[in-house]
């Protein structure tokens, strides 16, 4: 019944080295690709940040959400959004991207997502400097309490390694799954209280929306940087958001394990 | 003890599957691409593969690499394999340089090791000041060189080479020959799936020849080359009604008659099917 995550997770342990060059040479060609290359790691969330700021912030008016101005209040949200996104989008690819390589030489396919994850994880600190510094200039210093943010962070890897690796795999069975994934992403981002205060919401939605892994994130992002409640505040989203890594990740290597030698055949 | 045989396979088959003439319709055709092969390559043996267009030559080479897993029957390997890909897991955008360290991780060699192979690799590989320029400005054949030298580090105990050196000019065509003759002397066991026979009959020991799926003569190389090429002069003087004939017999022998699927395949249909 274990099999499957012993497997994935030996071959992730084993494979560090391995990983962490794929995503480092992938970064570099990534960027090699445009002439600016990081700026757009940069100018791509900036932009959208502005974008929901004009809409919810100026046109609808929302001035501040528990006393936090509205711009450090959905930025400090969004920041893990613009982590999330991209490794679940990317990350259900994961493994069709490299299809010339795993048909060609024996490789350790569960090491894939694990790849995506930390490629994004790069651009993600390099958006946290960015983050800070505004922060700073809105009045928001650095203090102990934004040490939780290691925390989350390192939850927000594992979640998303666990998703990947199940959508991953999905994807080579049917590429149906990465077409329904983009088509409903923007959904989940609405439907994550990011860009709006789940406390407009009557009761039950509240304890539907929280039920939601990525808010917990969320919540614990915005919890370090404004409110300092502390991680245990939150033990029941907590335990959802637990819940849910585990079962996505006990799903995603069982497949990836059973499926591991047929991916040859379902290109 | 010292293991006798680098490779065995014992009535190895290898099933692939076949979609219908109509998409709903719930049978599906399944079709042996290996057909019940048994041979044993000794240690230290370099064997040429041999055989026409889709009689399965490249299912062979990724089943002997380790890549593909076989459907019935058992294969035992002695030792490490490792497939020759020549311009897998090269990135246009990165510099000769990177792409060998990149390479060298993506074939899970240790960072010490790749640092101690890149002098090597560029210098097999004839790059001279292009090491530092990116790839996607190389010549086709330059690639091609970059590619093998990396995998030519590997130290692997098999080598499996697949129509690896039709790419290239003649001179580096020869010094690959060169460098595997000498891998020979080390005793590593060589597989080489290639068309060309002069190449064949100079570099193996012995051939294997596979027709339609199956194993037609496993034998001293330059018999079995012989044979081969009788076949396909045969072959080639046939009319084209003739032809047709003979390989619409060769599919109807490979066609798989008992089928049984276990419940992961089963789900692999579904997904296909309904997707």
């Amino acid at each position: 019944m274990f099999k499957g995550v012993r497997y994935v997770v030996r071959e992730n342990a084993n494979n560090l080295y391995r990983i962490y060059s794929i995503a480092k040479y992938e970064l570099l060609a990534d960027m090699r690709d445009s002439k600016l290359g990081m700026f757009w790691n940069f100018a791509n969330p900036a932009i959208q940040v502005i974008t929901y700021w004009f809409v919810f912030g100026f046109v609808f008016n929302r001035s501040q959400v528990d006393g936090i101005d509205f711009l450090s209040w959905m930025l400090g949200g969004m920041v893990i959004w613009f982590f999330i996104s991209p490794c679940i989008t990317n990350g259900c690819n994961a493994i069709y991207q490299k299809i010339n390589i795993i048909t060609k030489m024996k490789f350790p396919v569960s090491i894939l997502p694990a790849t995506v994850v930390l490629k994004e994880a790069f651009n993600h600190l390099c958006l946290m400097i960015i983050v800070v510094v505004l922060f700073a200039v809105n009045g928001h210093f650095p203090s102990l309490h934004w040490l939780g943010l290691i925390y989350y962070f390192v939850c927000s890897i594992l979640f998303s390694i666990s998703l990947s690796l199940m959508t991953s795999v999905l994807n080579m069975l049917a590429r149906d799954t990465r077409k329904l994934i983009l088509a409903c992403m923007r959904l989940l981002m609405y439907l994550t209280p990011i860009l709006w205060d789940i406390k407009s919401l009557p009761h039950v939605f509240q304890v539907i929306m929280k039920l939601n892994p990525i808010y917990y994130l969320v919540c614990g992002y915005r919890d370090c940087f404004f409110y300092h409640e502390g991680i245990l505040f939150y033990w029941k989203q907590m335990l959802v958001f637990w819940t849910w890594t585990i079962l996505l990740f006990w799903i995603g290597s069982t497949i990836m394990y059973k499926f591991r030698t047929k991916f040859m055949d379902l290109i | 003890m010292m293991e006798d045989y680098a490779i065995e396979f014992r009535n190895v088959s290898k099933i692939y599957k076949l979609n219908g003439k109509e998409k709903k319709k719930t049978e599906h055709k399944m079709f042996y691409a290996l057909k019940d092969v048994c041979f044993c390559i000794p240690v230290g043996e370099v064997v040429g593969i041999l055989g026409t267009n889709g009689s399965g030559k490249s299912t062979m080479a990724t089943i002997l690499a380790g890549i593909s897993e076989i459907d019935e029957g058992e294969m035992i390997v002695n030792g490490e394999q490792a497939l020759i890909a020549i311009n897998t897991g090269l990135n246009n955008q990165l510099t000769g340089l990177e792409n060998i360290e990149l390479k060298g991780a993506l074939l899970g060699l240790k960072p010490q090791r790749v640092n101690e192979i890149i002098e090597g690799v560029a210098d097999f590989a004839e790059l001279g000041e292009f090491l530092y320029q990116p790839v996607k400005k190389y010549s086709s054949g330059m690639k091609s060189r970059l590619g093998f030298s990396i995998n030519l580090c590997l130290d692997p105990d098999i080598l499996i080479i697949d129509e690896a050196l039709s790419v290239g000019d003649k001179g580096f065509a020869n010094k690959c020959l060169k460098r595997m003759k000498e891998l020979k002397k080390h005793g590593k066991t060589i597989v080489f799936v290639s068309h060309s026979l002069p190449q064949v009959r100079e570099f193996c020991d012995t051939a294997l020849w596979i027709e339609a799926g199956m194993l037609k003569e496993y034998g001293e190389v330059n018999a079995v080359c012989d044979h081969y090429s009788d076949y396909v002069d045969r072959l080639n003087k046939m009319s084209a009604e003739e032809k047709k004939r003979e390989n619409e017999e060769k599919f109807q022998k490979r066609l798989v008659t008992d089928a049984k699927e276990g419940f992961w395949d089963k789900a692999l249909t579904f997904f296909q099917k309904h997707m």
